[in-house]
């Protein structure tokens, strides 16, 4: 116990309610926005908040532990930076847009629809391909007459 | 009354960045946005005058409060700005502030390592389909309609104020001894103490050099071996599912 780490209890204690701010600020971010990358930066910035606490920590304590779980963050947001930008990409090639609301609806076409409490108006974009044929979506009649193809 | 004598001069820091982010979210009626900034800004003065004033090294002191600061306002900006790519430029300044947060926690290896990861690759990642998925340059509608602002917002700042009362509790809970209670304002007081690691084989470090590349290697590599292989292997699984995921040429361009 000779040695006494030069950081006070007030440097921990700023540091922890920065690290808190960046977290909620995340929070608010990743429950406000409805475009599917800000969602997913807001995650990271929430990882951000936690880890300044973890440094701090380390460094408030003296030993490497919380430096060496930062980089184990660091590792797995690189992780998940590249898994859920390719699924946005493999979304937006679905739908053109990049609206969270348009995958409100995961269920079968004959479900209620889930609206938002808001009333938020979701713009639909056009399908470049509505002119090729469609297959009629699953759990639904087929049409019996051969009509023109619909939307989906 | 008492529980508000103490702890009430929180609420108005907490109310005034409700006010703030409410204010700047993007919405279709005309909001004060300078109000929206100026109340930000005080909110942030107040935190930093219920602190305890700066003792000690003035020069660290600035520092933390100049990256503390940028780096709270940046957020802020990042998550109320209409344009993705201006929310990802931000992103970029709240990477470079926790950077030097980092430096001030004597961690320099993590925060070279931080700005390489997230910088360099992260945030040039995501502008890139930033610009793929929105290439006409127009904004989406979606961006400029947050969902539910005013109640998200409500909640998460609620959840601030539970930890900030947290922290100051845990101040009052006071130390072995009576003479670290807590003073009004201030939030923590643990006793400062040196703990060795205990799950190290080798003799604790000098504190002085806990970020050193040394320290941070012997214990990368000594003590979570283990952890390491293993995060390898996720970043591999990570690497072969994303390319797997990835929409192809032949299944058409975006």
């Amino acid at each position: 116990m000779t040695q006494v780490s030069e950081m006070t209890a007030t440097a921990l204690e700023s540091q922890l309610i920065v690290g808190a701010t960046l977290f909620v600020l995340g929070v608010i971010g990743f429950l406000t926005r409805r475009n599917l990358i800000l969602i997913m930066l807001s995650a990271e910035l929430m990882l951000h908040g936690v880890s300044i606490n973890l440094t701090a920590f380390s460094r408030y304590h003296g030993n490497p532990q919380g430096q060496v779980f930062t980089i184990f963050v660091l590792t797995i947001a690189a992780c998940e930076a590249g898994l859920g930008l390719s699924l946005i990409l493999s979304l937006y090639q679905r739908r053109k847009s990049l609206d969270v609301l348009l995958w409100g609806k995961l269920g079968e076409d004959d479900l209620p629809v889930f609206t938002s409490p808001s009333n938020l108006p979701v713009q639909v974009p056009v399908d470049p391909n509505a002119d090729y044929p469609h297959l009629s979506p699953s759990g639904r009649m087929p049409k019996t007459q051969p009509t023109t193809p619909t939307k989906t | 009354m008492e529980w508000t004598e103490e702890n009430g001069l929180l609420l108005i820091p907490l109310g005034l960045g409700w006010l703030a982010v409410w204010l700047l979210m993007p919405s279709e009626r005309k909001r004060p946005r300078i109000l929206g900034g100026l109340a930000g800004l005080a909110a942030i003065l107040i935190m930093q005058m219920m602190l305890l004033p700066p003792a000690g090294d003035l020069v660290r002191n600035a520092l933390f409060f100049l990256f503390a600061a940028g780096s709270v306002i940046s957020a802020a900006l990042m998550i109320t700005d209409r344009n993705p790519v201006y929310s990802a430029l931000w992103f970029a300044l709240v990477t470079l502030s926790v950077c030097g947060l980092f430096l001030l926690n004597s961690a320099p290896f993590l925060a070279a390592a931080t700005i390489i990861v997230y910088a360099g690759a992260i945030i040039v990642t995501f502008l890139f389909v930033i610009m793929l998925a929105q290439q006409s340059g127009t904004i989406g509608n979606y961006d400029q309609q947050p969902l539910q602002p005013a109640m998200a917002s409500l909640g998460a700042f609620i959840l601030l104020g539970a930890l900030l009362f947290t922290l100051q509790e845990w101040g009052h809970i006071g130390g072995p001894d009576a003479s670290q209670h807590a003073m009004p304002g201030q939030f923590i007081t643990v006793p400062v103490e040196l703990q060795p690691n205990p799950l190290s084989q080798h003799p604790p470090d000098n504190p002085h050099e806990i970020g050193s590349l040394r320290v941070l290697g012997r214990s990368l590599f000594g003590d979570y071996l283990f952890a390491v292989e293993l995060a390898g292997t996720v970043l591999l699984i990570a690497t072969i599912g994303a390319i797997a995921i990835a929409p192809r040429r032949s299944q058409g361009t975006l």
